[in-house]
């Protein structure tokens, strides 16, 4: 199988396709519950999101690979945390499930607003850049920003194009080497386990 | 198959040490039927996530969160656990244990053809006499009835045969064995080692003593550094049961394995005071089904060995197979496990590594040895940690987007290094394993109870291993972040062990300094449930050098007849 975060999608049915196309993806989309499945306007936000976070550069970036696709289905499958209920905060009543987790993804759109995607670029980063900021600040009505971003770190770096060509990946590296000299074309390996876990 | 099987000896459990107990028993030319409770797993064919990416998993190596949080809500604290190895855990939903009141424990488990010697963290360390004589030195416990000089013998074999890496260092706590080149300090931890061991002549980082190959050996390639070794590994590289015990067994031809074989009581005769043979069910078909033999191995890992031993109680011995002592299921331990300190290195930015070490750095026990210089604890802490680069999840703990953040994230991160320290758990009696009488597993047999709190000394021990990590670590030129003292809960280490002791006094004992029943001469118990201390290395090679020595003790035995 080849990259599926790659695909292209025009809506739910081709996200059931990806499922199906993954191993153990039946069991991935029995779990997947239908009010789980994302909206084109939510994909169309989080793809948007994803490339701001990790742009094209010499490689491409979280949006151009379609990482939003794994994103949402992290964030119905509780990856990072978010189905736990999340910190108290009034302003996230609005968007809590049932079971009294967060819809990260409907708190982002809410979050950003309803013209977000149609501001210019350069505007949607700086309002990205400082969601972004203030969660890293401590402010506890942007914190799930942090499970969203993690997750397009995620999505990318364990992708073929973000874990092989923007890092470097070596799954038979034959042999451990204690004292490499860094140079300024030395990149990191998706493939360290250890540091990829603790570091 | 017919049900009238009979054998000379029965292993219980295929896992590291069930494995060892198969292999010396049939290449000493008994016929051995090993049952093993979980699925077959065949070497190199069944690791099917071995050599996959990330991108080629539904959940990119993460898993399933959703799934883990319902059905594998302890077995996904597992350091090892991730989606490439979750098939090689069981699944908690369908393998339930209850706790007592205020017992926080984290049962790992694995059942499966090789059991835990697939997910193993490989470490693999002689105890020494601090560690058999513990318990007489500050009355914790009862005494071993061996020392070291019992053992050294058999750590020679085991270690020869599994293939153990390591770093002599001529430590009288930690003995020396036969092993193979070590795998290097990186550059970070080798600075470390010569300044902590300036300041303190003590204390001496090494590497790790880890049971994967840096040579091939009889079949087996050598370790391709990727550390993924829980998946299983077709290079045979680590010790496993497939690897290594196993193919040994088969090759005698007088092996039998059963697989998907839930051993629900082992069969006592009261007149004769030897035990017969062992019933199981029959997982896939639900049925019931018996073999006899002329001795019986409990390899089924230290609690469920316990367990199978509880649950074979009679009218004859209405408290427990082999428990005429009543000690059976008392003193459990785990070691008291927590990350005592992580500093930032700074000074090394010029280097990085190349390929995946399976193993890290430790630093054995110094402490309550020849001067008892604990504060608050009569026994030992070691440390296991290394020094580390940070990789793109460190991203996910800092701000900023765009096209820098990601050109930062392209580049080995910052050094870091942490140790974690393991504790000595001393035996205390309240520690205990008991049947619940009313909740059963889904083959109706009781479930397994667990009573754990550790104590004062434990947490002693951690206060002062965060001081001691703490210090290390900044005269090594670190920053230290952050640390603690508090233990994981109850399992944390993956060392459970304890629950039928050996020792010299059958009024206080299950087994005897052969791992052999006090009560029943047929009947070994050769897994982490003879255990009588704890110590504060992995328990592992010391449980294969036992179930090694008590093999051949029952072999002279049975030759002889006398049992």
């Amino acid at each position: 199988m080849t990259g599926w975060s790659r695909r292209s999608f025009l809506g739910a049915a081709s996200l059931v396709a990806l499922l199906s196309s993954a191993p153990g993806g039946a069991e991935v989309l029995r779990k997947l519950d239908p009010k789980d499945v994302p909206s084109p306007h939510m994909r169309k936000l989080m793809r948007t999101v994803a490339e701001l976070v990790i742009p094209t550069t010499d490689t491409p970036g979280a949006g151009a690979l379609g990482v939003d696709d794994f994103v949402l289905v992290a964030l119905a499958h509780g990856l990072e945390g978010t189905r736990k209920p999340p910190a108290t905060d009034p302003s996230f009543a609005p968007y809590l499930r049932a079971d009294g987790s967060l819809d990260h993804a409907a708190w982002l759109d809410g979050k950003l607003g309803p013209t977000w995607l149609t501001l210019p670029p350069a505007r949607q980063s700086e309002q990205l850049a400082a969601l972004d900021a203030a969660a890293y600040k401590g402010d506890n009505t942007a914190a799930p920003w942090r499970a969203i971003k993690a997750l397009i770190l995620t999505g990318y770096y364990t992708s073929e194009v973000g874990g092989s060509r923007e890092l470097n990946y070596e799954l038979v590296p034959g042999r451990f080497d204690p004292k490499v000299p860094v140079t300024p074309d030395t990149r990191a390996y998706s493939s360290d386990w250890t540091a990829v876990d603790f570091g | 198959m017919d049900d009238n099987l009979t054998f000379d000896a029965i292993v219980v459990g295929s896992g590291i040490t069930g494995g060892w107990a198969a292999k010396e028993l049939t290449e000493a030319g008994l016929k051995v039927l090993l049952l093993e409770r979980g699925r077959k797993i065949e070497h190199q064919l069944d690791y099917e996530t071995e050599m996959k990416a990330p991108w080629e998993m539904p959940f990119r190596g993460e898993g399933d969160a959703d799934l883990y949080a319902s059905e594998y809500a302890v077995q996904r604290l597992n350091r090892h656990f991730t989606e490439f190895t979750q098939n090689h855990f069981v699944n908690d939903a369908q393998n339930p244990y209850q706790t007592g009141e205020g017992t926080d424990f984290t049962w790992f488990r694995s059942y499966q053809l090789g059991g835990r010697s697939l997910t193993w963290g490989r470490q693999s360390y002689r105890w020494s006499d601090y560690d058999f004589g513990a318990n007489k030195r500050d009355g914790h416990g009862t005494d071993w009835p061996i020392r070291y000089v019992d053992l050294a013998p058999w750590y020679d074999k085991v270690e020869e045969f599994i293939g153990v890496s390591g770093a002599a260092e001529g430590l009288p706590q930690l003995p020396d064995g036969k092993f193979l080149p070590p795998f290097a300090l990186n550059v970070v931890e080798q600075a470390a080692r010569e300044k902590i061991m300036a300041a303190w002549p003590e204390r001496r980082l090494t590497i790790g003593r880890t049971a994967n190959l840096t040579q091939e050996k009889e079949g087996r390639g050598p370790c391709q550094s990727r550390s993924i070794c829980a998946r299983g590994c077709s290079y045979g590289a680590y010790f496993s049961t497939q690897s290594s015990t196993l193919p040994a067994a088969q090759a005698t031809g007088n092996l039998t394995l059963i697989t998907d074989a839930a051993v629900e009581k082992i069969d006592y005769d009261p007149k004769t005071r030897r035990v017969t043979g062992v019933r199981w069910i029959d997982t896939k078909t639900k049925t019931r089904r018996q073999a006899t033999a002329r001795m019986v191995f409990l390899n089924a890992g230290a609690f469920n060995s316990v367990h199978l031993l509880l649950n074979s109680a009679s009218e004859a011995m209405p408290n427990g197979l082999a428990n005429g002592s009543g000690v059976l299921g008392t003193h459990i331990m785990d070691h008291a496990n927590t990350l005592s300190a992580a500093a930032i290195m700074p000074g090394f930015e010029a280097w990085t590594t190349f390929g995946n070490r399976p193993t890290g750095a430790i630093i054995p026990r110094y402490r309550n040895m020849d001067k008892m210089d604990g504060i608050g604890h009569t026994r030992g802490f070691s440390f296991q940690g290394g020094a580390l680069q940070s990789t793109w999840t460190a991203g996910k703990r800092e701000a900023g987007i765009g096209a820098e953040y990601k050109a930062n994230l392209r580049k080995p991160g910052p050094w870091r290094m942490v140790l974690v320290a393991f504790a000595d758990c001393v035996p205390r009696a309240s520690n205990r394993l008991t049947l619940d009488r009313t909740k059963f597993d889904a083959n109706g047999i009781p479930q397994l109870h667990i009573d754990f709190a550790f104590g004062a000394e434990e947490h002693a021990a951690l206060a002062q291993a965060k001081a001691d990590a703490t210090e290390m670590l900044t005269k090594a030129g670190g920053h230290v972040i952050f640390g603690f003292d508090r233990p994981g809960p109850g399992g944390t280490a993956i060392h459970e062990m304890g629950g039928a002791r050996m020792g010299l006094d059958p009024a206080t004992s299950v087994l005897n300094k052969w791992s052999q029943s006090h009560d029943v001469a047929n009947l070994f118990v050769t897994d982490g449930a003879q255990m009588a201390s704890s110590a504060c290395q992995n328990p592992s090679l010391t449980y294969m050098a036992l179930t090694a020595r008590a093999a051949a003790h029952a072999v002279s035995l049975l030759k002889s007849s006398a049992i």
